[in-house]
């Protein structure tokens, strides 16, 4: 037994930190705020990190990635978040579209996007969820109909982040009349092809992060599908699974508790043993989210199946984002309501209740996590 | 990073396990409380498993079977000071206990312990007299102690390492008793269909399986670290003690409400195993004052993780 992640991941994670303190404004709050110049500055960040060999630092190496290890992997996902995401819209392009383009992508697909999201030049979004398509994801009805030698898109995606920026999209339609699964199809679109509508979602977790996606008789040609006609379900989980372990939500969690302790030191003993005892017990769950996302990561690494681990983490790291959030707002009392540089923390701590409520939502719901965790526990009691 | 016990340490868990059952499982338990004289046969069973060589202090891997032995007891509500006879020195069981009075599980079944209160105070106690006979602690027994002198480098390994193995018997309890709640919604049926079919069961469970899955990880990462870095580790035992009781309190409630009335029932073992913990949730002290403590330690010596905590910042 041993939890140490190892020389390597440990010295990414030293460098990683000194190239965030270096590049990064003082409470830099990530890209989607309301001031457009943390945009630029998540795009110069990728920049350095891409001449650097960091920003594909996880891909294989025959793409020209650094072929790190999964706590290499590890690592990027735990920093990135904790300093809130310096890579900003890049998330999404470097972590799974990319993969998926290796993995369903033909040679010139490769050839077109690859680079372009290793460079760090393309923002991506991905079109999956739809108004009547949440956690029923196959119930999809975005349409692609054939049109000559390729196909007019038309439906409505929802709750797409980075809509308004992105060059690109990524989208699950169906062709033709098919039920669940059935002809679900993944197509890769220019965000700037007529047809498509972005109407920005105001939400408590602030600009950018929501939109709606309207497909107006989009034209995609065939060279826009990625991995066959029918074949977008595939696509989809070979990119559930990259996500499976999900944001390294804890770590950012961990960083606040770290800064606000130190800001309270002076008057620690004289906070209520009540809030003592809420922060002794955030540092415990801070710790057990880590370890049980590190449970799934040590699953995918020995080549066992990691889904009922990631859903056990994925509950554990999501609740504990929210009381976390809930635990920094009792300790900074009526300075929770402000925002800004001037509020507490530079405004990280207003940001991340803000956008902690919607952890349990996000990238699949916590009921969903609930019911693969039941499921097997009770499959093995038959 | 390799987050799961040694091999060794896992298959000695399962060796426990299963002497445990052909004992009688809860059963023994059951029949302690009607006989106290039946624990001396399952001290009898321990030493043939090899308790009185199981010195976790020698090495991890050694600390990592004794884990699993005192999960092993938590599982079955092995009615003996498991964690207290791991940690014998010259056949003398160790207990932690609280401030100002000697209050011991299974306290009676040795005439003379090794003691210390949390901040490693220590010294000897003995027995006379028996078991309390209640229904949350029967075989809690008050000793007499003689005069305590200040921490000592054994009394501080020795409470660390009786946190650490009192986290494990209580994962084992809190395990085990998911497991129950599992079966026992799986087999009763009302409305015409196993309660499991419902979901508000089914996330009850879940949200138990997943508490108990953590607790597990924070087990084995405390053990680790106390088996590695002796002095600051005092901190992740402390952390580990009120993870265990918070978790524990919390399980066992709803795996008491998913058997619905049998859950108080000591027919069922999930009322067993819920009484037979319960000194280990309240000796030497609860959650509220674990965590005062904890709060104490953290400010002296910090907190190990991504970012400092408490005294690691100074």
């Amino acid at each position: 037994m041993d939890f140490d992640l190892g020389e390597d991941a440990e010295a990414l994670r030293v460098r990683l930190r000194a190239l965030i303190a270096d590049h990064m404004p003082e409470g830099f709050l990530g890209a989607f705020t309301f001031d457009p110049k943390d945009l630029g500055v998540t795009q110069a960040f990728c920049k350095t990190l891409a001449d650097q060999g960091l920003l594909t630092i996880t891909w294989p190496a025959e793409y020209g990635g650094g072929g790190g290890s999964h706590w290499d992997q590890t690592v990027v996902r735990e920093e990135m978040w904790a300093h809130h995401e310096p890579r900003g819209a890049q998330y999404m392009g470097l972590n799974w579209v990319g993969p998926a383009i290796m993995g369903f992508g033909t040679d010139e697909q490769k050839q077109q996007h690859l680079s372009a999201i290793a460079a760090g030049d393309i923002i991506w979004c991905q079109g999956f969820s739809e108004p009547d398509a949440g956690s029923d994801l196959a119930s999809l009805k975005t349409k692609a109909t054939e049109d000559g030698d390729g196909f007019r898109i038309n439906g409505q995606k929802i709750w797409t982040s980075y809509a308004g920026m992105a060059q690109w999209c990524i989208l699950a339609a169906r062709v033709g009349d098919g039920q669940r699964h059935e002809g679900i199809t993944m197509f890769m679109v220019p965000m700037d092809t007529p047809g498509i509508t972005v109407r920005p979602i105001k939400s408590m977790l602030g600009n950018h992060h929501l939109n709606e996606v309207f497909f107006d008789d989009v034209w995609a040609g065939p060279e826009a599908i990625l991995g066959g006609i029918g074949e977008g379900w595939a696509v989809i989980r070979k990119a559930l699974a990259h996500e499976r372990v999900g944001i390294a939500r804890y770590a950012r969690c961990e960083r606040l508790l770290s800064a606000l302790g130190a800001e309270l030191a002076p008057v620690w003993d004289k906070l209520p043993a009540s809030l003592h005892a809420q922060w002794m017990r955030a540092l415990i769950q801070v710790r057990v989210a880590r370890l049980l996302a590190y449970r799934t990561v040590r699953a995918q690494e020995m080549g066992e199946s990691p889904d009922v681990l990631a859903s056990a983490a994925r509950i554990a790291v999501t609740q504990c984002d929210q009381s976390v959030a809930e635990l920094l707002f009792q300790a900074v009392e009526d300075e929770s309501l402000e925002s800004g540089f001037n509020a507490p923390l530079h405004g990280a701590i207003e940001d991340h209740w803000r956008y902690a409520q919607a952890a349990t939502v996000a990238s699949g719901t916590i009921e969903v996590q609930r019911m693969i965790v039941s499921k097997d526990l009770l499959g093995a009691t038959k | 990073m390799n987050p799961v016990l040694s091999d060794d340490a896992i298959e000695f868990g399962e060796t426990a396990r299963k002497a445990f059952t052909a004992l009688g499982d809860v059963d023994v338990a059951r029949e302690a409380e009607e006989n106290p004289a039946k624990r001396a046969e399952v001290g009898d069973m321990l030493r043939s498993l090899g308790i009185d060589e199981l010195d976790p202090r020698d090495d991890a891997d050694v600390f990592a079977a004794a884990a699993a032995l005192a999960e092993a007891a938590g599982r079955h509500a092995l009615p003996y000071p498991v964690v207290g006879a791991i940690l014998q020195r010259d056949g003398v069981p160790f207990a932690l206990v609280p401030d100002d009075r000697t209050r011991i599980d299974h306290g009676d079944l040795f005439d003379m312990w090794n003691i210390s209160t949390i901040d490693g105070s220590n010294g000897t106690a003995t027995s006379a007299g028996s078991g309390f006979g209640s229904r949350l602690g029967p075989f809690v027994t008050d000793l007499t102690r003689g005069d305590l002198a200040s921490i000592t480098h054994e009394s501080g390994v020795d409470t660390r390492y009786s946190l650490v193995l009192t986290g494990f018997q209580i994962l084992g309890a809190a395990d085990r008793a998911v497991e129950l709640a599992a079966d026992h919604v799986t087999n009763r049926i009302q409305f015409g269909k196993p309660i499991s079919s419902f979901q508000a069961v089914q996330f009850m469970l879940a949200d138990a399986a997943v508490a108990v899955a953590g607790l597990r990880e924070l087990a084995h990462f405390t053990l680790w670290r106390v088996a590695t870095d002796l002095i600051p580790s005092g901190v992740d035992a402390l952390a580990l003690r009120l993870h265990a009781i918070d978790t524990a309190r919390a399980v066992l409630r709803t795996c008491q409400q998913l058997h619905g009335a049998a859950g108080v029932c000591d027919e069922y073992d999930i009322s067993v195993i819920t009484r037979h913990v319960q000194p280990a949730l309240r000796l030497p002290f609860g959650a509220e004052r674990t965590a005062a403590e904890m709060n104490t330690a953290v400010q002296a010596m910090g907190f190990s993780g991504l970012f400092e905590h408490g005294g690691a910042r100074s």
